[in-house]
């Protein structure tokens, strides 16, 4: 494999501390060892429990290069089994989604039970004496934890815990679940699925950009420079553009970061007093009964536009939904955007934030297809040899800490955040084994 | 909203069915946006769903579903001089075919179920877009008016390119 022709110091070389090689989105060896070294042992973002409510749900994906299988167990129990039958290899369930009291592969029907193990084998008289079903089941990724609904799984069986992992974020998964009166969301209004030619580390830093936002979005900004309105309640969008200048709106955000690639950005001044409509207050109230008064008015403050959770996921809390990055190749990725309902407001509400998704976030959206444009031409430049870098510099050297976090602040449209993910990249991919 | 029927309501043809889906696909593929939006009620839905049989617009997550104004607000993108994903722009190239008017239910309105085949050509790329779609027509101010228009895309739950103009 050519990823072997990698040694330390080579991956080192590729971030510097205001610029990153062009081989990092473009190279296929480096791709191959992110395989092996990000998706291979990060803890990463599977799905939510309400996708698998009862035994036998199931859900099937790739994890980095490992066909998975994200199901629930007799004993109520998550798990994350390989999707490859022990015995000749086929997948063993091919529909992205179902219920089964046993998973049996096609070929010659070996079953396994919903925790992997293999409870039959046709024709057993061709089994050696020897032959243990024990050590042929549908092996378990090693470590799967959950919070709040959101599931996560590491196929290291050690380094750092899931609680590590997740704690600078927690916070943030909070922000979005606690809007739901019932204080838990569900992922049960169908997906939007997209792909793009390109690296999948363009769309992870595209989360906590604001800069590109008045440039890479502007065909949906009026002439007042202020962007549709993308939330229910709202007169308007965001005021991006003043003049012939971003927005000083828009320039005084803050982007964050704490550590392990994780951060976020903070929200526009969009909300303040402005957001009204009959379904709004309504949706307010239930919640408001739920919570009372004064902590549903601290819920529905925005604080939070988006907050990546390194690698492979992010959270939005202007449209809200939970992303999903899948590295397919060096130069292609597939994404999904789970449109995400809040149990126990009205269904209006919920359908509202679904309609809305639909628009800025479909692969047909108005927002969201500019940005598959812009990563689509950021790969195609990128294959230039003439210029080996590419440029993370802004706000190098002004970012300062952040109490309330414990991590580092920063204005939303300088690099920051895209620094601190290759911060954690070169981590993950400077250390051999964890 | 329906207006009352006339004594004698007005009944669709197929050629007038057919002159009409003819003519939106050529709106369409002419890039003429403004006046495609114009085919439909005011209170017209155009949908293309993200999943097979899919049952309700609201409760799921679609490609597209505007109602007149998240339409406005496409076309006016469309037709911005700054929409990245079509710089340069698509062309297409709409075909219909199969088509069947289902009975009128008194209602006044007629629902014409085609099949549509869109081939959209952007830098040196091709794609087709299959699928079955449906209009609920209603006649208004002596013209036929688009209520509802709804393109199931055979592989509607795949996951897309970028996808800028409607079907």
């Amino acid at each position: 494999m050519a990823a072997t022709s990698l040694d330390v110091r080579s991956i080192d070389a590729l971030v510097e501390p205001g610029r990153v090689h062009r081989r990092v989105y473009s190279d296929p060896a480096i791709f191959e060892l992110e395989m092996e070294r990000i998706f291979g042992r990060a803890w990463l973002f599977v799905g939510h429990t309400s996708q698998v409510p009862n035994p036998g749900d199931f859900v099937t994906m790739d994890l980095g290069r490992e066909p998975v299988i994200f199901t629930r167990h007799r004993d109520g129990s998550l798990k994350v089994l390989q999707n490859r039958c022990a015995h000749r290899g086929p997948k063993v369930l091919n529909e992205r989604c179902g219920r089964r009291n046993h998973f049996t592969c096609l070929y010659h029907g070996w079953t396994y039970d919903t925790d992997g193990s293999l409870v039959h084998v046709p024709v057993p008289e061709g089994c050696s004496t020897a032959f243990d079903k024990r050590r042929f089941g549908l092996a378990q990724v090693p470590r799967v934890a959950e919070y709040r609904g959101f599931v996560f799984a590491s196929f290291a069986t050690s380094g750092p815990s899931f609680d590590e992992h997740i704690a600078t974020v927690r916070a943030n998964i909070d922000d979005l679940v606690d809007r739901a009166p019932a204080g838990e969301i569900a992922f049960d209004a169908g997906v939007h699925r997209y792909v793009y030619r390109g690296n999948w580390k363009l769309q992870v830093e595209n989360v906590l950009d604001s800069y590109h936002v008045p440039f890479s979005h502007a065909s949906t900004v009026n002439r007042k420079g202020e962007q549709f309105a993308r939330r229910e309640g709202d007169a308007t969008g965001a005021k991006v553009v003043e003049g012939n200048k971003t927005s000083g709106d828009w320039t005084r955000r803050k982007s964050y970061t704490v550590g392990r690639g994780h951060g976020w950005t903070s929200n526009t001044a969009l909300d303040d007093g402005k957001r009204a409509s009959a379904v709004f207050s309504e949706y307010k109230q239930v919640l408001a009964e739920r919570v009372g008064a004064e902590r549903a008015e601290q819920i529905l403050t925005p604080r939070l536009h988006n907050t990546l959770v390194y690698p492979n996921a992010s959270i939005m809390g202007l449209n809200i939904h939970v992303r999903v990055i899948k590295p397919l190749a060096v130069d292609l990725t597939e994404v999904n955007i789970y449109p995400v309902r809040l149990v126990g407001a009205p269904d209006e509400m919920n359908f509202r934030n679904i309609r809305l998704l639909n628009v800025t976030h479909a692969a047909a959206s108005f927002v969201q297809s500019d940005d598959l444009e812009s990563f689509t031409r950021a790969q195609a430049g990128l294959s230039s040899l003439m210029n080996d870098w590419v440029d993370i510099s802004r706000g190098l050297g002004v970012e300062e800490p952040d109490e309330a976090c414990g991590g580092m602040r920063a204005l939303a449209t300088h690099e920051m955040a895209v620094r601190a993910q290759y911060a954690a990249w070169r981590g993950y991919m400077c250390e051999a084994s964890v | 909203m329906n207006k009352p029927l006339p004594d004698e309501a007005v009944q669709i043809g197929r050629e007038v069915a057919e002159q009409f889906l003819i003519h939106e696909a050529r709106l369409l593929d002419e890039r003429r946006f403004r006046d495609w939006m114009a085919l439909f009620t005011e209170d017209g839905t155009y949908w293309v769903p993200a999943a097979p049989d899919q049952q309700s617009p609201h409760s799921q997550a679609s490609l597209f579903y505007d109602d007149r104004e998240l339409m406005k607000t496409r076309v006016d993108r469309l037709e911005h001089p700054l929409i990245h994903v079509q710089t340069p722009p698509s062309r297409t190239v709409h075909l219909v075919s199969n088509v069947t008017i289902e009975p009128d239910t008194g209602t006044g309105e007629f629902v014409v179920s085609s099949n549509v085949l869109m081939v959209e050509y952007r830098l040196d790329r091709q794609r087709l877009f299959a699928g079955r779609q449906r209009h609920r027509l209603r006649y208004d101010d002596s013209r036929w008016l688009i209520a509802e228009k709804r393109v199931d895309l055979v592989n509607c739950d795949s996951a897309f390119e970028a996808l800028a103009v409607p079907i």
